[in-house]
Protein backbone atom coordinates (compact mmCIF):
# COMPACT_ATOMS: atom_id res chain seq x y z
CA UNK A 1 0.00 0.00 0.00
CA UNK A 2 1.62 3.22 -1.15
CA UNK A 3 1.47 6.38 0.89
CA UNK A 4 0.71 9.03 -1.71
CA UNK A 5 -0.32 12.59 -0.75
CA UNK A 6 -4.05 11.76 -0.89
CA UNK A 7 -3.70 8.84 1.52
CA UNK A 8 -1.46 10.95 3.74
CA UNK A 9 -4.09 13.70 3.78
CA UNK A 10 -6.83 11.20 4.66
CA UNK A 11 -4.80 9.88 7.59
CA UNK A 12 -3.94 13.30 8.98
CA UNK A 13 -7.45 14.72 8.50
CA UNK A 14 -8.97 11.66 10.22
CA UNK A 15 -6.50 11.95 13.05
CA UNK A 16 -7.25 15.66 13.43
CA UNK A 17 -11.01 15.03 13.52
CA UNK A 18 -10.58 12.25 16.10
CA UNK A 19 -8.46 14.57 18.21
CA UNK A 20 -11.05 17.36 17.99
CA UNK A 21 -13.87 14.93 18.91
CA UNK A 22 -11.84 13.64 21.86
CA UNK A 23 -11.08 17.16 22.98
CA UNK A 24 -14.72 18.23 22.65
CA UNK A 25 -15.80 15.20 24.68
CA UNK A 26 -13.18 15.97 27.33
CA UNK A 27 -14.22 19.59 27.84
CA UNK A 28 -17.92 18.71 27.87
CA UNK A 29 -17.64 15.71 30.16
CA UNK A 30 -19.59 15.79 33.39
CA UNK A 31 -17.96 12.76 34.99
CA UNK A 32 -14.47 11.28 35.10
CA UNK A 33 -15.35 8.06 33.25
CA UNK A 34 -16.30 10.06 30.18
CA UNK A 35 -13.05 11.98 30.55
CA UNK A 36 -11.18 8.66 30.53
CA UNK A 37 -13.01 7.57 27.38
CA UNK A 38 -12.15 10.82 25.62
CA UNK A 39 -8.48 10.44 26.58
CA UNK A 40 -8.40 6.97 25.05
CA UNK A 41 -9.86 8.37 21.84
CA UNK A 42 -7.15 11.03 21.74
CA UNK A 43 -4.50 8.34 22.13
CA UNK A 44 -6.11 6.59 19.17
CA UNK A 45 -5.64 9.76 17.12
CA UNK A 46 -1.97 9.75 18.11
CA UNK A 47 -1.60 6.13 16.96
CA UNK A 48 -3.05 7.13 13.60
CA UNK A 49 -0.45 9.85 13.10
CA UNK A 50 2.34 7.29 13.58
CA UNK A 51 1.37 5.39 10.41
CA UNK A 52 3.19 7.69 7.91
CA UNK A 53 6.38 7.27 9.93
CA UNK A 54 6.47 3.64 8.83
CA UNK A 55 7.08 4.66 5.21
CA UNK A 56 10.79 5.45 5.63
CA UNK A 57 11.71 4.65 9.26
CA UNK A 58 9.79 1.45 9.83
CA UNK A 59 11.84 -0.01 12.69
CA UNK A 60 12.07 3.29 14.54
CA UNK A 61 8.37 3.85 13.97
CA UNK A 62 7.49 0.45 15.41
CA UNK A 63 9.66 1.19 18.45
CA UNK A 64 7.87 4.50 18.94
CA UNK A 65 4.49 2.79 18.50
CA UNK A 66 5.45 0.12 21.03
CA UNK A 67 6.52 2.66 23.60
CA UNK A 68 3.46 4.85 22.93
CA UNK A 69 1.01 1.97 23.32
CA UNK A 70 2.56 0.62 26.51
CA UNK A 71 3.05 4.05 28.06
CA UNK A 72 -0.48 5.20 27.30
CA UNK A 73 -1.91 1.89 28.51
CA UNK A 74 -0.04 2.15 31.80
CA UNK A 75 -1.09 5.78 32.14
CA UNK A 76 -4.73 4.90 31.59
CA UNK A 77 -4.49 2.03 34.06
CA UNK A 78 -3.23 4.41 36.72
CA UNK A 79 -6.07 6.79 35.82
CA UNK A 80 -8.59 3.95 36.21
CA UNK A 81 -7.15 3.17 39.64
CA UNK A 82 -7.39 6.88 40.51
CA UNK A 83 -11.03 6.93 39.40
CA UNK A 84 -11.86 3.99 41.67
CA UNK A 85 -10.05 5.65 44.59
CA UNK A 86 -11.86 8.92 43.86
CA UNK A 87 -15.20 7.11 43.95
CA UNK A 88 -14.29 5.47 47.24
CA UNK A 89 -13.54 8.83 48.77
CA UNK A 90 -16.32 11.02 47.34
CA UNK A 91 -18.98 8.42 46.39
CA UNK A 92 -19.39 10.37 43.17
CA UNK A 93 -17.54 10.73 39.88
CA UNK A 94 -18.60 14.22 38.89
CA UNK A 95 -15.84 16.47 37.58
CA UNK A 96 -17.32 19.31 39.60
CA UNK A 97 -15.90 17.71 42.73
CA UNK A 98 -12.36 18.26 41.51
CA UNK A 99 -11.58 21.75 42.67
CA UNK A 100 -7.80 21.57 43.07
CA UNK A 101 -5.00 21.42 40.54
CA UNK A 102 -3.57 23.76 37.95
CA UNK A 103 -1.79 27.06 38.38
CA UNK A 104 -3.36 29.89 40.33
CA UNK A 105 -2.89 33.14 38.41
CA UNK B 1 -8.69 7.80 -7.29
CA UNK B 2 -7.55 4.24 -6.86
CA UNK B 3 -9.48 1.49 -5.12
CA UNK B 4 -7.04 1.56 -2.21
CA UNK B 5 -7.60 5.26 -1.64
CA UNK B 6 -11.35 4.74 -1.81
CA UNK B 7 -11.15 1.93 0.74
CA UNK B 8 -8.98 4.05 3.01
CA UNK B 9 -11.52 6.86 2.73
CA UNK B 10 -14.34 4.50 3.67
CA UNK B 11 -12.37 3.27 6.70
CA UNK B 12 -11.68 6.86 7.72
CA UNK B 13 -15.37 7.82 7.41
CA UNK B 14 -16.45 4.80 9.50
CA UNK B 15 -13.83 5.71 12.11
CA UNK B 16 -15.12 9.29 12.31
CA UNK B 17 -18.74 8.06 12.54
CA UNK B 18 -17.87 5.83 15.50
CA UNK B 19 -16.02 8.71 17.16
CA UNK B 20 -18.98 11.03 16.59
CA UNK B 21 -21.22 8.39 18.15
CA UNK B 22 -19.01 8.52 21.22
CA UNK B 23 -19.39 12.28 21.36
CA UNK B 24 -23.17 12.41 20.97
CA UNK B 25 -24.33 9.39 22.97
CA UNK B 26 -25.22 10.23 26.55
CA UNK B 27 -24.66 6.89 28.21
CA UNK B 28 -21.07 6.22 29.25
CA UNK B 29 -21.38 2.52 28.51
CA UNK B 30 -22.22 3.08 24.86
CA UNK B 31 -19.64 5.86 24.66
CA UNK B 32 -17.02 3.32 25.77
CA UNK B 33 -18.32 0.84 23.19
CA UNK B 34 -18.07 3.45 20.44
CA UNK B 35 -14.57 4.37 21.65
CA UNK B 36 -13.50 0.71 21.43
CA UNK B 37 -14.95 0.46 17.93
CA UNK B 38 -13.10 3.64 16.92
CA UNK B 39 -9.80 2.26 18.19
CA UNK B 40 -10.39 -1.02 16.35
CA UNK B 41 -10.93 0.99 13.17
CA UNK B 42 -7.67 2.89 13.85
CA UNK B 43 -5.93 -0.46 14.20
CA UNK B 44 -7.60 -1.61 10.98
CA UNK B 45 -6.15 1.38 9.13
CA UNK B 46 -2.73 0.31 10.46
CA UNK B 47 -3.31 -3.20 9.14
CA UNK B 48 -4.47 -1.69 5.84
CA UNK B 49 -0.95 -0.31 5.37
CA UNK B 50 0.60 -3.66 6.24
CA UNK B 51 1.54 -2.83 9.83
CA UNK B 52 0.07 -5.95 11.41
CA UNK B 53 2.14 -5.76 14.65
CA UNK B 54 0.62 -2.35 15.39
CA UNK B 55 -2.84 -3.82 14.76
CA UNK B 56 -2.15 -6.64 17.21
CA UNK B 57 -0.75 -4.30 19.85
CA UNK B 58 -3.59 -1.80 19.61
CA UNK B 59 -6.37 -4.39 19.54
CA UNK B 60 -5.00 -6.76 22.18
CA UNK B 61 -3.50 -4.29 24.64
CA UNK B 62 -5.25 -0.97 24.11
CA UNK B 63 -8.72 -2.25 23.22
CA UNK B 64 -8.57 -5.73 24.74
CA UNK B 65 -7.17 -4.69 28.11
CA UNK B 66 -7.71 -0.98 28.67
CA UNK B 67 -10.84 -0.68 26.53
CA UNK B 68 -12.58 -3.58 28.20
CA UNK B 69 -11.73 -2.24 31.66
CA UNK B 70 -13.13 1.12 30.59
CA UNK B 71 -16.31 -0.50 29.29
CA UNK B 72 -16.67 -2.40 32.57
CA UNK B 73 -16.06 0.80 34.53
CA UNK B 74 -18.55 2.72 32.42
CA UNK B 75 -21.18 0.02 32.78
CA UNK B 76 -20.66 0.06 36.55
CA UNK B 77 -20.97 3.80 36.92
CA UNK B 78 -23.69 4.44 34.33
CA UNK B 79 -26.30 6.91 35.46
CA UNK B 80 -29.08 6.43 32.93
CA UNK B 81 -30.75 3.05 32.99
CA UNK B 82 -31.33 1.65 29.53
CA UNK B 83 -34.49 -0.15 28.59
CA UNK B 84 -32.63 -2.64 26.43
CA UNK B 85 -33.51 -1.23 23.02
CA UNK B 86 -30.03 0.20 22.50
CA UNK B 87 -28.48 -3.15 23.36
CA UNK B 88 -30.52 -4.79 20.61
CA UNK B 89 -28.99 -2.36 18.10
CA UNK B 90 -25.57 -3.89 18.82
CA UNK B 91 -26.89 -7.36 18.05
CA UNK B 92 -26.75 -6.98 14.26
CA UNK B 93 -23.11 -5.76 14.04
CA UNK B 94 -22.15 -8.41 16.60
CA UNK B 95 -23.71 -11.16 14.45
CA UNK B 96 -22.03 -9.76 11.31
CA UNK B 97 -18.66 -9.65 13.08
CA UNK B 98 -19.08 -13.20 14.36
CA UNK B 99 -19.96 -14.33 10.83
CA UNK B 100 -16.90 -12.63 9.31
CA UNK B 101 -14.64 -14.17 11.95
CA UNK B 102 -16.19 -17.60 11.46
CA UNK B 103 -15.73 -17.44 7.67
CA UNK B 104 -12.15 -16.16 8.08
CA UNK B 105 -11.25 -18.96 10.50
CA UNK B 106 -12.89 -21.54 8.24
CA UNK B 107 -11.02 -20.39 5.15
CA UNK B 108 -7.72 -20.01 7.03
CA UNK B 109 -7.90 -23.47 8.59
CA UNK B 110 -8.33 -24.91 5.14
CA UNK B 111 -4.85 -23.72 4.19
CA UNK B 112 -3.07 -24.94 7.31
CA UNK B 113 -1.08 -28.06 6.51
CA UNK B 114 -2.09 -30.91 8.76
CA UNK B 115 0.58 -33.15 10.25
CA UNK B 116 3.45 -30.65 10.47
CA UNK B 117 5.40 -30.57 13.71
CA UNK B 118 5.65 -27.37 15.71
CA UNK B 119 9.24 -26.15 15.58
CA UNK B 120 9.20 -23.42 18.20
CA UNK B 121 12.42 -22.88 20.18
CA UNK B 122 12.52 -20.48 23.10
CA UNK B 123 16.21 -19.81 22.46
CA UNK B 124 15.45 -18.43 18.98
CA UNK B 125 12.69 -16.31 20.45
CA UNK B 126 14.88 -14.76 23.14
CA UNK B 127 17.74 -13.92 20.76
CA UNK B 128 15.49 -11.51 18.90
CA UNK B 129 15.88 -8.07 20.53
CA UNK B 130 12.43 -6.96 19.40
CA UNK B 131 10.78 -9.76 21.36
CA UNK B 132 12.94 -8.98 24.38
CA UNK B 133 11.71 -5.39 24.20
CA UNK B 134 8.16 -6.69 24.05
CA UNK B 135 8.69 -8.91 27.08
CA UNK B 136 10.27 -6.03 29.05
CA UNK B 137 7.40 -3.72 28.14
CA UNK B 138 4.81 -6.30 29.15
CA UNK B 139 6.63 -6.87 32.44
CA UNK B 140 6.67 -3.12 33.14
CA UNK B 141 2.97 -2.93 32.36
CA UNK B 142 2.26 -5.86 34.67
CA UNK B 143 4.22 -4.24 37.49
CA UNK B 144 2.31 -0.99 37.04
CA UNK B 145 -0.96 -2.89 37.10
CA UNK B 146 -0.01 -4.72 40.26
CA UNK B 147 1.05 -1.45 41.91
CA UNK B 148 -2.34 0.04 41.08
CA UNK B 149 -4.11 -2.98 42.53
CA UNK B 150 -1.99 -2.84 45.68
CA UNK B 151 -2.79 0.85 45.99
CA UNK B 152 -6.49 0.10 45.76
CA UNK B 153 -6.27 -2.68 48.33
CA UNK B 154 -4.49 -0.28 50.65
CA UNK B 155 -7.62 1.87 50.78
CA UNK B 156 -8.62 5.38 49.84
CA UNK B 157 -6.83 6.93 52.80
CA UNK B 158 -3.45 6.42 51.15
CA UNK B 159 -4.25 8.86 48.38
CA UNK B 160 -4.55 11.83 50.78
Amino acid sequence: MSLDPINLSIIYITSFILLIIGYSTAISSKDIVRLLISLELMFGAVFLTLIPLFSNLSETAFGITLVAIFTSSAELLVLIAAIILFDRKHKDLSTGLIDVGGDRV
Amino acid sequence: MTEETLLLGILAVVTIIFAAGMLFVRDNFFAAMYMSATLIMVATISAFFGIEPAFVLIVFIFVGAIGVVTVALASTYREHSENGNSLKMWLIPAIVTAGVIAISVYTTLGRVPVGRTIAFELAFFLTNPEYILLVISLTALGILLMLSVLKMIGGADECH
